[in-house]
């Protein structure tokens, strides 16, 4: 019972000691002047700290671009802390009710009006043209990082969707690979053909995931039929019966257990079937390519998403955004590290692909796109897909994060068969309807 | 004492508040427990916790005291069987055991294996929602340390002497368990059943790192604690969070109180008349 109180003690002590912190620190909603920061000091000796989530690779690239960083600022010493991505942000929150978040962190567009709107985040917009240099970030993308007008992240890089599929696979099971302009019926169609043909093979093969429980599908699904997901009110601007219509497609799939199961899928987390050569496709960002390939080893190809009534239409999301805490005591440093992260072309060589494609031409032209490389192949793909992304990132509303977090959670207890679409549309809306912070 | 007491009164302000880290917290009154008590998953958790409390320690507490009598017998390396019998506990909390033990359910591990030479179907365990609480069950079970070293000490306390009166009045094994060790354990039974209740509800280490901190899969690993942790830092609905610590207390405070009013019927203290 001891270890009872004190956990529920530990939640409240962080949180209620620090109240008063925040309240006093809470400038959220000034603006910063345009150009307003001090310069970098050049002479005084500065600590800074930097937080990201990922794999253990993508801390040892970040460890190489922080020394590259350091030996050029001699004075700035850089702590560097990285987690898992559910670890991250329940480090980040913790930290953020305490008024102490590190200097500089990776952002994520999912969570940017969460720490944003509530005054965490320090309005880059005073350290531009001074400490900040943001020319080579295209302004559509710049401005996705900005909300009511406050500068309170970069994007570093772009995604896009895109369908995987494993060509080897497909191959061995005599399957033509989706033809472009396929729409969201036709690939459902096509996993149940692949793993009809894959049924003898050991270990069985399957078609594909259920797309149906990702929440940016979904988003992505919506856009295509022109609604646009969420209203400037922060509020959601869809409705029950069209999620329900979007799950339905996915029923067939799941009736017939023709999406690879579930169980399985838990069971490998954090990889996936299609990482393991059981799955012959998958959709997610594609900047996943470079673990899919490491992981699989077979030749795995690149295809736009699926189609909606209005042809192929995709988005750019801006990824992987830096920002600075509000109650950073060092701006400009924290400015000055954020413009290295972004324009330095050695940054851009050393991150190749694995955040994304670089926003900034310097980097982009850094890297070392060797023919037939992971990045050449991503690379090619944004350029490929570049005249069907015609649609702007929905800009996501305050409590994205738990919401999408809770689609995935009813997503798999569909899969398990433990509700059914109208339950889950209904639950997850209750849900939504509660989380979602409306201005 | 300052360091407990005000963190408890700051989070029995919290349950009544709405605090998402972020805004400040403000007064609900008891719209916290009200949720509570009309969430469903709130009540998945608390059945999942009550059959790993219900199920769970009976075996575990069977487990270790089997094992103490066994190590209570004459023989030679006595204390180093203890040790080895002692090590699971030590390292059965850790992170690193949570870890293996999934390795070893998975598709293809070594349960799965093992249960296939039986006649089971082939399958792991970590993803199959009716498999889950028997593999936490048994990495409970396992762990049976510190209430096996506790047995033992209450086993060597029973005067030889009662064994040797029952042996020349004819009893068999099993009598002289039901009418003498048990007996005479019992205050030592009772110590360990009230330990390890109170600790089988707090559970949290094992199902964080075996479900990957969500519960999953299908809610079936889905603690109370777990819960209680997923509202509180992945929901960031704090007064929530707060307000289901107070409903653990005193469910835990309700549960030892019975324990201590039915102990009277059945725990005998030696020197007690009756």
């Amino acid at each position: 019972m001891r270890i009872t109180r004190k956990a529920a003690g530990a939640v409240a002590a962080s949180a209620t000691i620090v109240l008063a912190l925040t309240a006093c620190g809470q400038g959220g909603g000034t603006t910063a002047e345009p150009g307003s920061g001090e310069e970098l000091s050049t002479d005084e000796d500065i600590t800074i700290s930097l937080a990201w989530w990922g794999e253990p690779d993508r801390a040892s690239m970040y460890e190489e671009a922080v020394d590259l960083f350091e030996s050029e600022h001699p004075n700035i010493t850089v702590q560097t802390q990285f987690q898992d991505w559910d670890a991250y942000w329940t480090a980040r929150a913790t930290e953020a009710a305490g008024g102490s978040l590190p200097d500089v962190i990776q952002m994520d567009l999912s969570y940017l009006r969460q720490y944003g709107a509530t005054g965490q985040l320090l309005d880059l917009e005073g350290q531009v043209g001074v400490n900040l240099d943001v020319e080579g970030v295209d302004d559509a993308l710049l401005e996705s990082g900005a909300i009511d007008g406050a500068q309170y992240g970069v994007p570093t890089s772009t995604n896009t969707l895109a369908t995987f599929y494993n060509a080897d696979l497909l191959t061995k099971v005599g399957v033509e690979p989706l033809a472009e302009g396929y729409t969201w019926e036709d690939y459902g169609a096509w996993i149940q053909e692949v793993s009809k043909a894959g049924a003898d093979m050991d270990p069985q093969l399957y078609g594909g995931a259920d797309f149906t429980g990702t929440f940016w599908f979904f988003l992505e699904w919506l856009i295509q039929q022109g609604v646009e997901p969420f209203a400037e009110d922060g509020t959601l601007n869809f409705d029950e019966a069209q999620l329900t219509e979007w799950l339905s497609m996915g029923q067939e799939l799941r009736d017939s257990g023709a999406i690879y199961p579930i169980k399985q899928t838990k069971q490998l987390d954090p990889l996936g079937g299609f990482h393991v050569n059981e799955s012959a496709s998958e959709v997610t960002w594609d900047n996943f390519l470079a673990g899919y390939v490491a992981e699989s080893g077979e030749d795995i190809q690149m295809l736009p998403i699926p189609s909606g009534e209005n042809g192929p239409q995709q988005f750019w999301k801006p990824s992987m955004l830096l920002s600075a805490s509000a109650s950073t005591s060092q701006p400009a440093a924290s400015a000055a590290l954020i413009d290295f992260l972004i324009n330095e072309p050695e940054v851009g060589k050393i991150f190749g692909t694995s955040k994304g494609v670089p926003a900034v031409q310097a980097q982009r032209d850094a890297m070392d796109v060797e023919p037939g490389s992971v990045d050449e192949q991503v690379v090619q793909y944004e350029e490929d897909v570049a005249d069907v992304v015609t649609e702007a990132a929905p800009v996501p509303v305050e409590g994205f994060g738990e919401i999408e977090a809770e689609f995935k959670r009813l997503g798999e207890e569909l899969q398990y068969g433990n509700v059914t679409v109208e339950e889950m549309a209904s639950q997850w809306f209750t849900f939504a309807n509660d989380t979602v912070v409306t201005e | 004492m300052l360091l407990t007491a005000f963190p408890m009164v700051a989070s029995l302000y919290l349950a009544f508040t709405d605090y998402d880290l972020f805004h400040d917290p403000s007064w609900i009154g008891l719209q916290n427990f009200r949720d509570l008590f009309a969430d469903s998953r709130f009540w998945t958790s608390a059945r999942v916790t009550a059959i790993y409390v219900l199920v769970g320690t009976p075996i575990k507490l069977a487990a270790a005291l089997a094992v103490a009598m066994l190590l209570n017998m004459k023989h030679r390396g006595q204390g180093a069987y203890r040790s080895i019998f002692y090590a699971p506990s030590l390292i059965g909390a850790s992170v690193s055991i949570a870890i293996v033990w999934k390795a070893m359910f998975i598709d293809d591990g070594i349960v799965d294996r093992i249960a296939q030479v039986f006649g089971a179907p082939a399958g792991g365990w970590v993803g199959d929602p009716s498999k889950t609480m028997p593999m936490f069950i048994l990495l409970a079970t396992w762990t049976f340390g510190a209430p096996m070293v506790i047995f033992l000490a209450g086993l060597k306390q029973v005067p030889a002497e009662l064994y040797e009166a029952a042996a020349v009045d004819g009893a068999g094994p099993a009598r002289k368990f039901w009418r003498i060790t048990i007996p005479m354990l019992s205050p030592v039974l009772f110590f360990n059943l009230l330990l390890e209740t109170i600790g089988a509800f707090q559970v949290f280490g094992s199902a964080f790192i075996i479900s990957g901190g969500t519960g999953g899969p299908a809610d079936s690993t889905l603690f109370y604690t777990l819960y209680l942790y997923i509202k509180g830092f992945a929901q960031f609905d704090m007064g929530y969070a707060s307000a289901m610590a107070w409903v653990l207390v005193i469910v835990v405070g309700v549960i030892t109180t019975i324990l201590f009013k039915t102990s009277n019927a059945w725990v005998h203290y030696s020197g007690d008349n009756r």
